[in-house]
């Protein structure tokens, strides 16, 4: 008897709509800052005109001129083309290397890790400002020649950022420097993270350490890889900055280094130097476009990632 | 029921308390009028402080507040205050195509009936007249292009000021030969080379704005020997630049000059300001024209100022910029102006830095025009940049770059 009533009191169901409190304040701004946003820029990319004045409806037009317009269509292009090397380059140097280097670290007989931990980390709080002005003076053969020439590198003398064929890869691999600290930091604590008993048995049973690295940690870490797999493809699809800092927003040189975030900035901000009228509805159809691919390539890498769960 | 009752209040104090603030600032003291002036010169504020508190000895209850952007978000920030009903004042106001934008759009007032308008000439008033023939703006400053040179350095490589582009050349030879690079000027940021050099010395090959007009109606072509020749001097000069110019940027090559790395710069009249403090002695002479040919000076309206036509204040804000169009505002304005911005009224006007006089007074008995690509061919600003960088690469020869242009030319529609 007393039991059922105290079930009873358990089961009585809340004022149905009282949890809605709780939720309303994140949902709030969610749908202030998130989804309203989100949206409002999807329904944009069906409109054109340079302010909201002369603002008219023109469907998927926007789209049609992106892909078949010669000049729109051109840079597009090869905005996209260079935003995809962009990403491998930082998917393969960065995350291999911090994979690497957090194996390095976490090796027991390691010493000074902290000291190394940190500098490797240590360019990651840097503003990219501030890096892309460090690089540009490095690179540049007028400040860097000399001192280059006299310990016997003349030759590294050269305009990496300023030639087409090595501008792109070096900025990639500035934004590499940059951020390499992060995936180091985060596969160094999913390295710690493994059962040592794990460990022991492998070695127990005789395997080297490439043999424990692709066996034992790799699957051990998987869901971390996804996870910066998604970091790197997200950042770099809507990488803007490194290139604003280095290459000035129209790509530098001759476009070599466009992305889509600089290609969407000029289209849909700021507009062409010195014309300098924007098209937002343009722009935000570069987005639309950039937002699909991001959601249709973050799907498999989940699926790929965290398939056991 | 209380909870919900107190969010409800809560959320209409916030939506109605900033209502409430702004009322607040809006209010005006007794007859003291506040006006508010946008502006692309953040680095001015100084200078156009000074000028405002001139302008209040003219019109002691009339504030002015220079609230400037940044020079790149200009446009994108002013079209965005003056779409939502917050735009400034008065501000500074684009030439030709960006400024007839928002004219068109609304956002300008028609500043036509402002009298001391007839101070200044036809073609200095051309980059601020609407395609309805009204003037959107009343012309403020323009800019000039010029070699810098290094004085001593000149004297070290016992050269003297080119009279001809051939000379020009040799000047460079001479210098380099001396142990100095001849020209500061690089690639990586795009605009600098392609507005300060080449547009600069266009005049000299094609001729002023008479002849300028022949290539905007298509009269003449875009690829004809006087562009390729002004291709050919862009490919000749590059030798002279610094070693590794495809990614010297334009500080770069001003930090070259001042430290007296590089003998000449080529670069516009709102530098000229900048060196005040170097170690050696320098001066301005134009861009030489090649032999047989005109020197020609690019001298180019910049800044104009209007006011915007949903202004509370029309009165002030028109009696002021009719102030500026008087000689007395005018020479106010220069004594404020930072060196190297001109004042374009049609009267003669004393300016203060010897350097910047003497950029000024290149334009004495020569030709002048704007920009070439300014008036019309402004969609060709990109087409024709990437040719000079090209050319400068030797990625392509002048003869293709002229083509290039031609062709782009030919897909405008005009």
């Amino acid at each position: 008897m007393e039991n059922k009533k105290i079930n009873k009191h358990l089961s009585v169901e809340p004022k149905s709509w009282y949890w809605m409190l709780y939720i309303l304040p994140a949902l709030f701004v969610y749908i202030i800052f998130m989804a309203y946003p989100l949206i409002d820029s999807l329904r944009l990319s069906l409109y054109t005109g340079s302010n909201s004045l002369n603002r008219e409806f023109i469907g998927l037009n926007n789209f049609k001129k992106l892909f078949t317009d010669d000049f729109f269509s051109l840079r597009y292009k090869s905005a996209f083309g260079h935003t995809v090397i962009f990403f491998l380059i930082n998917m393969i140097f960065q995350n291999c290397l911090g994979i690497l280097f957090a194996v390095i670290i976490t090796t027991r007989t390691m010493k000074l890790k902290t000291f190394y931990q940190t500098i490797i980390f240590i360019p990651t709080t840097f503003a990219v400002l501030v890096t892309g002005y460090l690089w540009k003076l490095l690179l540049n053969p007028v400040w860097a020649g000399e001192t280059l020439s006299n310990i016997g590198l003349g030759f590294l003398a050269q305009p990496w950022l300023g030639s087409k064929s090595t501008a792109l890869v070096t900025v990639s691999l500035i934004s590499c420097w940059q951020w390499m600290g992060i995936p180091t930091m985060m596969f160094v604590a999913a390295l710690k993270n493994i059962p040592h008993d794990c460990l022991e048995v492998a070695s127990i049973e005789g395997a080297n350490a490439w043999q424990t690295f692709i066996k034992i940690k790799v699957p051990l870490i998987k869901p971390v890889i996804g996870m910066i797999t998604i970091l790197t493809f997200v950042n770099n699809f809507n990488a803007f900055d490194i290139i604003f800092a280095t290459e000035t927003v129209n790509g530098a040189p001759n476009y070599a280094t466009d992305l889509l975030g600089t290609f969407f900035y000029r289209v849909g901000i700021a507009g062409e130097h010195p014309i300098a009228i924007a098209d937002p509805g343009l722009g935000a159809a570069v987005a639309t476009i950039t937002f699909i691919v991001l959601l249709l390539g973050v799907i498999p890498i989940l699926k790929f990632t965290n398939g056991d769960n | 029921m209380k909870k919900k009752m107190f969010f409800v209040l809560l959320s209409l104090l916030i939506i109605i308390s900033p209502n409430v603030f702004a009322a607040g600032a809006e209010e005006t003291l007794g007859d003291q009028v506040n006006l508010t002036m946008g502006s692309w010169r953040a680095d001015d504020v100084e200078a156009m402080n000074n000028l405002l508190d001139a302008y209040k000895e003219v019109a002691p209850n009339v504030e002015i507040e220079f609230k400037p952007t940044n020079p790149a978000d200009y446009n994108a920030t002013l079209r965005l205050q003056l779409e939502s009903g917050t735009g400034p004042d008065l501000m500074y106001a684009r030439s030709y195509a960006p400024g007839i934008e928002l004219y068109n759009a609304g956002f300008f007032a028609n500043c036509s009936d402002i009298e001391g308008l007839s101070n200044f000439t036809d073609s200095n008033k051309a980059p601020w007249r609407a395609p309805d023939k009204n003037m959107f703006a009343i012309p403020f400053a323009a800019v000039s292009h010029g070699v810098y040179y290094n004085k001593d350095a000149f004297e070290a490589a016992n050269v003297e000021i080119p009279k001809t582009w051939e000379d020009f050349l040799q000047v460079c030879n001479k210098l380099q030969a001396n142990g100095i690079t001849p020209i500061a000027n690089g690639l990586a940021d795009e605009w600098d080379i392609f507005e300060t050099f080449f547009l600069g010395a266009l005049p000299n090959y094609i001729g002023g704005a008479s002849e300028r007009v022949k290539y905007e109606s298509g009269e003449k072509k875009l690829n004809n020997d006087k562009f390729i020749k002004a291709f050919t001097a862009m490919r000749d000069v590059a030798k002279y630049c610094p070693k590794g110019f495809e990614s010297v940027t334009y500080n770069d090559s001003q930090a070259l000059f001042a430290t007296a790395r590089a003998a000449m710069f080529i670069d516009g009249s709102w530098s000229v300001g900048t060196y005040s403090d170097v170690t050696f002695d320098w001066g301005i002479f134009a861009i030489p024209a090649p032999k047989g040919n005109d020197t020609a000076i690019t001298f180019h309206p910049d800044m104009a100022i209007t006011m915007n036509r949903a202004s509370e204040h029309k009165e002030e804000a028109k009696a002021f910029l009719s102030w500026l169009c008087t000689v007395e505002g005018a020479t106010t304005a220069s004594k404020y102006l930072p060196a190297g911005f001109f004042p374009m009224i049609n009267a003669p006007i004393n300016i203060e830095l010897k350097q910047a006089n003497e950029f000024l007074a290149l334009n004495e008995g020569k030709k002048t025009d704007a920009r070439f690509v300014w008036p019309v061919l402004l969609e060709l600003y990109s087409p024709m940049d990437q040719a000079v960088i090209k050319v400068m690469k030797k990625e392509i020869t002048p003869t293709q770059a002229a083509n290039d242009i031609q062709m782009a030319y030919d897909k405008l529609d005009l």
